[in-house]
């Protein structure tokens, strides 16, 4: 396939946040940046995941679970023709406290496609004015191409409802 | 601390209310809970498996609670975690259970592994390591 234009990158986002279930729905994601080289996604603050009574603090299971789900945007982006991925393995740095009520922000990159494995690295800050690093993370996951990928795989479910 | 006890204590956090699991079984070096399946835990948009992110919080939440549980203890700080996803985790109950590797003043470090139905098959692995001051 020739290199995707915005639209069709564009398209690919709309999608994934339209037919997101489960925790992504939860997360209220909203996606401020795609492109082949990287994603941003903004997080609003939330205090169902606090780790504190107070809701101060954001729990830093969050943090990892934003970094792995934007890695599959990034993923779903910069891939061609993925029709199912799988994360292998995820190490993430808690650089600091996530104490602020701001909203989060995530960047994340497929920094390295094979035909079989996609190397992702991302870094999370919350939208304030130092915008200090607060957990960064690198992950890997088994891709499997197929004749049909996940987006139109998804195109087509929706069509057909 | 009673497994019972840790579980109420537990209910002060929103995120582990978030999570909705239960501490089935504690003592100075492991800790073992259960999560009921939700969809609000939900990872892949086509099948009904868990997040990832949520399968490594989970285990986080555990490894947590096992370096330092007690009435009056400060949770400790996450440095960092390593988490080996092994198998889809299915529709169903997720079990983990934590084991502390080593415990020093300063340092905790955590192994944990997650199952469903077999223990000899676990869905996801982790390393987790706490800063205790």
């Amino acid at each position: 396939m020739t290199q995707p234009d915005q639209k069709k990158l564009d398209q690919i986002a709309r999608m994934w946040s339209h037919r997101g279930r489960g925790l992504i729905t939860e997360m209220d994601l909203k996606i401020e940046k795609v492109a082949i080289d990287g994603v941003l996604v903004r997080m609003p603050f939330n205090p169902s995941f606090c780790a504190d009574e107070e809701k101060t603090l954001l729990h830093g299971g969050v943090l990892t679970a934003l970094l792995d789900s934007v890695f599959g945007l990034a993923n779903f982006v910069a891939i061609d023709g993925i029709s199912s991925m799988a994360t292998i393995d995820l190490r993430v740095d808690y650089l600091r406290p996530a104490r602020s009520q701001a909203d989060i922000m995530v960047r994340a990159e497929c920094f390295r496609q094979t035909r079989h494995i996609a190397f992702d690295s991302g870094s999370v800050w919350f939208d304030e004015s130092d915008q200090a690093e607060v957990a960064r993370g690198t992950a890997t996951f088994a891709l499997t191409r197929g004749e049909v990928s996940i987006f139109d795989a998804m195109t087509q479910s929706r069509v057909s409802k | 601390m009673t497994p019972d006890r840790a579980t109420q204590q537990l209910r002060k956090v929103p995120f582990f209310q978030f999570l909705d699991f239960a501490i089935t079984g504690l003592d100075e070096t492991h800790a073992v809970a259960t999560m009921p399946f939700a969809e609000r835990l939900v990872g892949n948009p086509i099948m009904e498996y868990y997040h990832g992110g949520i399968i490594a919080s989970f285990m986080e939440a555990v490894a947590a609670i096992c370096v330092s549980h007690g009435p009056d203890l400060q949770p400790p700080k996450p440095i960092n975690l390593t988490v080996d996803y092994l198998r889809p985790a299915v529709k169903g109950p997720l079990m983990t259970e934590a084991t502390v590797s080593r415990k020093g003043k300063r340092m905790a470090s955590v192994r944990t592994t997650c199952w469903q139905d077999d223990t000899s098959r676990p869905v996801a692995e982790g390393v987790y390591h706490f800063l205790m001051v």
